[in-house]
């Protein structure tokens, strides 16, 4: 009896852990691999290659460089931030020639990489590189002036003079950018709009991003005081928010990195448009930059823009595109500024 | 006539011991503090009947999947059965329930249907999560506590890896939806207060189930018997309650209320899923049970008291450029996440009382 039960046990346990191993990382070969091929090797932020966002957007560009350039793609997926290093060093002890990290918190652990594994070249997501270290190159965005546009909408399509945003932590850089520059946006727009944000800072960088129920909640929690338009940023959390803006059927929503219409297709009847960072363009073309030679150290600025408006194009007014026309112009000329502190400043 | 004052005395005392009100309306009042202290600050931006419907509504969405997690803990600690799989059982069943939906709307049943379908399918998901716990603590007499955790991780590899596999090419069939907002006659015609009871069912099946689990336990022969073999097995075997089907039952009950908890993910809150979901709800459901001591209106206001937590963080963020001079460290909502806590903490040790679990929790019975 004893006997039978431990073994029943054992087996559980061991049939639980090994599907908790398949969940994690294990790398998925999409294509056979030719001998001495060109290949990129891909490490997630915490989170999924297919979350509709980020990640997401990276891998597609790093398929993108891969097809360009004639070579093949890997990804691992990174399920606990202490493994950054080890997901980073996977790619590196097979040799890989391009490496891509996504998101501001690899930061260090790439820079580590890359002093070990000199051969490769890095491409790092979102991370600023203070001072340029040999074989990264960071892919930075304005999100500010994303942020800035998106802001304009919003304001502009307030009826209640109240606009609010859910964001991820003020921790990452690109989202406290995102989220003052939609804030210096509405103002700019409007003067007397009121721009609440609410950041979901009480929890750790595994849940900040991963948390839609909170999302849902903070954004209704708005809505209920009359703010009017939410900027959903922060992964799945602020996918959350654009969930809740749909299921109350009032307001509208704005969305962030990618064309959320075509990845949150449940708040496609509220959603103006997305804050879109060109991540694909902008790691494909560092991909062939390392295929052709052409990489340089340091940083490389990629571009934003506002995705289409789609469904909601007949409620958008023509003074807001009017407005929002003459932003975009502004600031590309450069003489229009967000003022936004590239990271939040320390009291 | 003094007599009779005395009864009525003691009974009142006996009621109020059962019940734990006492220890209720402590939490309660803690709760009343911190929506004080957020209709203060924001009294300057908003009216403040707006401000508590707000944080009423909020605190009622984070405290229902608590709620229910906590009362799946009565059932089976009550009955002598440790329970810290609560958080496995949610997330399975939020990851089946979600399953279930999407592929019964495929199969071209109404939104509607494949919702109520979903949720059934949570609530059989929970079941059945909860029928290997009792068949290893109860029949092999395993630890609990081992049992327990083998599930909470049995749970994250299944959800995580038929996750992967289904969704991860992207073309995901499309989900059903949330389930409808039932609309509470009168209640919910209600000017500004109104919007608290548009609540969806889950929520709604939570706060009645906290009633009636109340009711269960401790007016009716079978939460007598749960009791009994919670408190002392062998006594209640003499008297001829077969204990291992009391546990058997108590366990899948309460496995059943954990399945509606983890419906309330997927199937009502918002129409995704993500691995790791519950995001450890279940264990604070565990606290809020403990807070509650093992007693249905206590650990309800414990969930209260968490929601009301949540609430109170988010407000306060809302509400950050309102926050008065010298009371800075409201705006750090690092900090405004661990007053709640912090007043949790003092509150357990000095005002509310010890706390006593059922003498045989945790115990396997042998004959």
């Amino acid at each position: 009896m004893k006997k039978n039960l431990f073994t029943l046990l054992s087996a559980l346990a061991i049939v639980s852990l090994a599907l908790a191993a398949c969940a994690t990382p294990a790398p998925v070969a999409p294509t056979a691999m030719p001998a001495k091929a060109f290949r990129i090797g891909l490490v997630t932020d915490v989170g999924k290659v297919d979350d509709k966002s980020f990640n997401q957007s990276a891998w597609e560009g790093a398929q993108c460089g891969a097809k360009e350039t004639g070579g093949t793609t890997k990804y691992i997926e990174t399920t606990d931030p202490k493994d950054y290093d080890k997901n980073i060093a996977q790619f590196g002890d097979e040799g890989y020639d391009v490496i891509v990290t996504v998101g501001f918190a690899l930061g260090e652990a790439t820079i580590k990489n890359a002093a070990k594994y000199t051969k490769a070249k890095f491409i790092g997501v979102d991370q600023f590189q203070e001072k340029p270290t040999a074989g990264v190159g960071g892919l930075i965005f304005p999100e500010d002036q994303a942020g800035f546009q998106a802001g304009v909408v919003a304001a502009m399509m307030s009826k209640t003079g109240q606009i609010g945003a859910v964001l991820g932590t003020d921790v990452v850089p690109p989202v406290y950018r995102f989220g003052e520059g939609y804030r210096a946006g509405a103002v700019w727009a409007k003067k007397d709009t009121k721009v609440n944000i609410i950041y979901h800072n009480d929890v750790g960088f595994d849940k900040t991003f991963t948390d839609p129920e909170w999302g849902k909640t903070t954004a209704l929690s708005m809505m209920d005081k009359g703010a009017d338009v939410i900027f959903g940023a922060g992964g799945k959390t602020g996918n959350g928010a654009l969930l809740g803006v749909a299921q109350s059927k009032k307001g509208f929503a704005i969305g962030v990195d990618t064309d959320q219409y075509l990845t949150v297709p449940e708040a496609k009847e509220v959603l103006l448009t997305s804050a879109m960072k060109l991540i694909v363009p902008g790691t494909c073309d560092l991909i062939k930059a390392v295929k052709a030679g052409s990489f340089k150290d340091g940083n490389v600025v990629g571009k934003v823009g506002l995705a289409p408006f789609h469904d909601t194009e007949s409620k958008v007014t023509a003074e807001t595109k009017a407005k929002l026309d003459e932003a975009q112009k502004g600031l590309a000329a450069g003489t229009l500024k967000t003022n936004v502190a590239p990271v939040k400043p320390a009291k | 006539m003094a007599a009779q004052t005395s009864t009525a005395g003691d009974r009142l005392r006996s009621i109020l011991r059962v019940a734990d009100l006492g220890r209720f309306g402590m939490i309660i009042l803690l709760i009343i503090v911190l929506m004080g202290v957020v209709a203060l600050v924001g009294a300057k931006e908003n009216r403040v009947e707006v401000i508590l419907a707000s944080f009423l509504a909020t605190l009622f969405s984070v405290a229902t999947p608590l709620t229910l997690g906590a009362l799946s803990g009565i059932y089976c600690e009550r009955a002598g059965v440790v329970n810290i799989a609560i958080e496995g059982m949610m997330l399975g069943s939020a990851f089946f329930g979600f399953i279930a939906s999407i592929y019964l709307k495929q199969a071209g049943l109404s939104d509607q249907m494949s919702l109520w379908l979903g949720v059934a399918a949570a609530i059989l998901t929970g079941a059945l999560f909860a029928l290997l716990h009792a068949v290893l603590s109860i029949t092999f007499k395993v630890d609990q506590i081992i049992s327990g955790t083998v599930i909470n991780i049995l749970a994250i590899g299944i959800t995580g890896y038929l996750n992967r596999q289904l969704f991860f090419q992207g073309n995901v069939p499309h989900a059903p939806g949330v389930l409808p907002v039932i609309h509470i006659p009168f209640l919910a015609d209600l000017p500004v207060f109104g919007k608290i009871f548009q609540q969806q069912p889950v929520a709604v099946a939570a706060v009645l189930l906290v009633a009636i689990t109340h009711f269960v336990l401790f007016y009716t022969p079978w939460g007598l018997h749960t009791r009994a073999v919670g408190e002392h097995p062998k006594a209640a075997d003499t008297v001829g309650i077969n204990v291992y089907f009391v546990r058997y039952a108590n366990v899948l009950i309460g496995g059943m209320i954990a399945g509606l908890g983890g419906a309330y993910f997927t199937l009502e809150s918002v129409p995704s899923f993500e691995p790791l979901m519950t995001n450890g709800r279940g264990f604070i459901s565990l606290a809020a049970m403990i807070f509650g001591n093992w007693s249905p209106f206590g650990a309800w206001a414990a969930t209260l008291l968490f929601g009301a937590a949540q609430a109170m963080q988010i407000n306060l963020q809302y509400y950050s450029t309102s926050i008065p001079e010298g009371l800075d460290f409201l705006k750090k909502s690092q900090i405004v996440g661990m007053i709640p806590y912090i007043l949790t903490m003092f509150a357990l040790t000095g005002i509310v009382g010890r706390t006593t679990p059922p003498v045989a929790d945790g115990q396997p019975y042998e004959k």
